[in-house]
């Protein structure tokens, strides 16, 4: 089965989210890639001996047999050649060099394999297969990759004049600190429930097939895996239930705000299959909080909205206790979800 | 690495139905919707509903999604309700195809379904597949696939396997015979010395060198023999199926070859009869040459008549959309063998080889 474009539901695009990942991984380094980094601090490169060859930069496993190779680290280079190279006209942000440079494979003298690295030639004209390279030295060095600023043209390494030498220690750990940013579409859905909660509503969505309600925003029912569209919206009511709670102990991370343990309740919307989930519970010791009771859900006045912290997801406030006798009915902690 | 022969027997796997999503530059749909779709167009093609599949994989990417563990809100697009058998790979929907082939083998379900997604539309791919090399020595240089990719092209080049011109000349064509493929992003008649004026994107790869960034998804059905041939008139037999992976740093690798294309073509058994097309996952117009002569597919071998990955790309499930239309060219236009590639890793590193065939006319 094809599905034509034209098929394709056809709406400009939506308003979009962007957010960005940093990726900041810590990673330990064991005694082959640690010899290695710890070179680099020392202004040398070195390889392992896998037999007759030598392996740069050196691996901890023979990466044909997967033999596990003894600790025999030999000096290669500095100099080398290039076996094959790109140019990158326009760099990305995770690239070395912030200015056209060439990625090339670089076979040091005494290797028998290729590093992959950044040649800083000006020029792409001044690229070619089989030209001699030898690296540039960053002043400060950590045990990094990228302790060689990049390869030049030539034999000489180049080393700058504030050099502040090799590690005090052995490199043990390296870092890796990379960041993304996604801009992720908006669904119609999302878009009208958010537009719902501005309202001081909860958006609902029945599943046609099921019956089964969701909270707005959902696309389709994950049980009868159909897609959920405005024709099956409908208002959720405002009261429930406490299924489950949890009292969290706040640590200190960016952006947290409380600073006393709080309660985060679920709440069953009466008559719906909705539980809305972490909900901040009102004016209620955190020793009263009970499964079963009874909650009205609070929004935000007019003039609190506009005092309301531009992070604040919507102008639900929380869950205000009805004073209604308990729900008991023992089955209600297993409603999370 | 596995593989099987038809034996015409019991333990026979067949294609029994497909779904390729549109592909565009960028959807407005998340990545469940698009699975969504697929999903109940595979299954209506198959002639069945969610309930009667036994067994889902999936392959998706959480780099590419922007977000931990995705994969397990893509499940919403199965109505795993009552919970089914599932699995997921963080590779092509073709390693899902894959998984789901071994878990029939095993003899006890018959119906199982793959399926790939990807958005690539979010983010900088350029960021983003950086980010699953080596740790240590390639990622923190940022090395993105089209660098490393242009390092592999410019071997080929030295090495005289292939020219610039020749590059140009499979974008050409690829191109060109998109135009009859609904799902192409980048299609029509191009000459070559107009596309050689165009600049380097990563010199000496330019534009047309290069995949589309695609947003897309694909599901494929597939049955063990007897259920397969209860619900379809045209089941398309998986003869043949194996992968094989290279080590990962392209500076410790011949990249004038594809080893483990060769191997995985062997295991498949793609020499043991005539190959009448190959839809292959050269994202890249370099690796088509050279994985030709890896799979040892001769001239009179059509390549990609879908226009194939440089038509569009949508990373996570491009080598499964290459199993179905090797399929859609046996069920639909009447063809008797043919074969799909995939491919994962740097510089072609992994290789994923599926052999189809028809029932005998």
């Amino acid at each position: 089965m094809r599905m034509r474009p034209s098929e394709e539901r056809v709406e400009a695009l939506a308003r979009t989210v962007e957010s960005t990942i940093r990726f900041p991984y810590k990673r330990s380094l064991g005694p082959v890639l640690g010899a290695f980094m710890t070179a680099l601090t020392e202004q040398r490169i070195i390889g392992i001996r896998s037999g007759t060859r030598v392996i740069v930069p050196p691996l901890e496993w023979d990466p044909q047999t997967a033999e596990e190779l003894a600790h025999d680290f030999v000096d290669v280079g500095p100099a080398g050649a290039v076996t094959s190279w790109s140019w990158v006209a326009k760099p990305t942000s995770q690239h070395p060099l912030d200015r056209p440079f060439a990625f090339a494979l670089v076979k040091l003298d005494g290797a028998d394999t290729a590093i992959l690295h950044a040649v800083d030639a000006g020029s792409i004209d001044a690229m070619a297969t089989g030209m001699r390279v030898a690296p540039r030295w960053k002043a400060k060095r950590k045990g990094h990759i990228t302790d060689i600023d990049a390869f030049v043209p030539g034999e000489q390494p180049v080393v700058a004049d504030d050099d502040e030498g090799p590690a005090a220690e052995p490199v043990t750990m390296m870092e890796y600190d990379a960041a993304i940013t996604y801009n992720t579409p908006v669904t119609p859905n999302v878009e009208r429930a958010e537009k719902a909660t501005d309202e001081g509503r909860f958006l609902g969505l029945r599943c046609p097939v099921c019956a089964r309600t969701y909270t707005g925003g959902k696309g389709y029912c994950p049980v009868d895996a159909v897609e959920l569209t405005p024709e099956n919206e409908l208002d959720l009511p405002q009261i429930g239930t406490v299924t489950n709670y949890t009292i969290i102990t706040p640590v200190q991370y960016p952006g947290q705000t409380e600073t006393e343990p709080f309660a985060r309740v679920h709440v069953w919307l009466d008559g719906t299959d909705v539980v809305l989930g972490y909900q901040p519970l009102l004016d209620t010791p955190n020793d009263d909080v009970r499964i079963g009771m009874r909650v009205a859900a609070m929004w935000a006045s007019d003039a609190e909205k506009a005092d309301n912290d531009a992070r604040a997801e919507s102008n639900l406030v929380g869950w205000m206790p009805t004073g209604e006798p308990d729900v008991t009915d023992p089955d209600l902690a297993n409603r999370i979800c | 690495m596995t593989t099987t022969r038809s034996t015409h027997g019991p333990d026979d796997i067949a294609i029994i139905g497909w779904s390729i999503s549109p592909m565009v530059r960028n959807t407005d749909k998340t990545e469940v919707q698009m699975l969504l779709e697929v999903i109940t167009g595979a299954v209506t093609d198959a002639g069945i509903t969610r309930k009667e599949v036994d067994f889902t994989c999936a392959g998706s990417c959480d780099y590419v999604a922007g977000q931990a563990f995705s994969f397990v809100q893509n499940i919403d697009a199965l109505g795993a309700w009552p919970p089914k058998r599932d699995s997921h790979v963080e590779m092509d929907g073709a390693w899902a195809l894959y998984e789901a082939w071994v878990r029939l083998l095993l003899g006890d379900i018959d119906v199982a379904l793959a399926m790939g997604s990807g958005r690539s539309s979010t983010a900088d791919p350029a960021l983003i597949y950086s980010m699953e090399m080596d740790p240590y020595y390639l990622a923190p240089l940022g090395a993105d696939a089209t660098s490393l990719a242009a390092i592999q092209a410019r071997v080929l080049i030295d090495s005289g396997k292939v020219s610039e011109r020749q590059m140009a000349e499979v974008a050409v064509r690829c191109r060109r015979d998109a135009k009859t493929n609904d799902h192409a992003q980048v299609a029509g008649d191009f000459d070559a010395a107009t596309l050689l004026a165009g600049e380097y994107v990563r010199a000496p790869l330019r534009k047309h060198d290069l995949p589309p960034i695609t947003d897309g998804a694909c599901a494929v059905v597939i049955a063990r023999a007897d259920k397969a041939r209860e619900l379809c008139e045209h089941p398309v037999w998986i003869t043949g199926f194996g992968h094989y992976s290279e080590m990962h740093n392209p500076g410790m690798r011949d990249l004038t070859s594809s080893p483990s294309t060769t191997l995985a073509a062997k295991a498949a058994g793609v020499d043991e009869r005539p190959v009448e097309v190959a839809e292959i996952q050269s994202a890249y117009t370099h690796e088509e040459p050279l994985l030709v002569e890896a799979l040892g597919l001769g001239a009179d071998v059509a390549i990609n008549p879908s226009g194939g990955p440089l038509a569009s790309n949508p990373i996570m499930a491009t080598g499964l959309v290459r199993v179905a239309e090797a399929a859609r060219q046996i069920r639909d236009l009447g063809r008797h063998r043919t074969l799909a590639h995939a491919t994962s890793g740097p510089c072609l590193q992994q290789n994923l080889v599926c052999v189809l065939e028809g029932d005998p006319s």
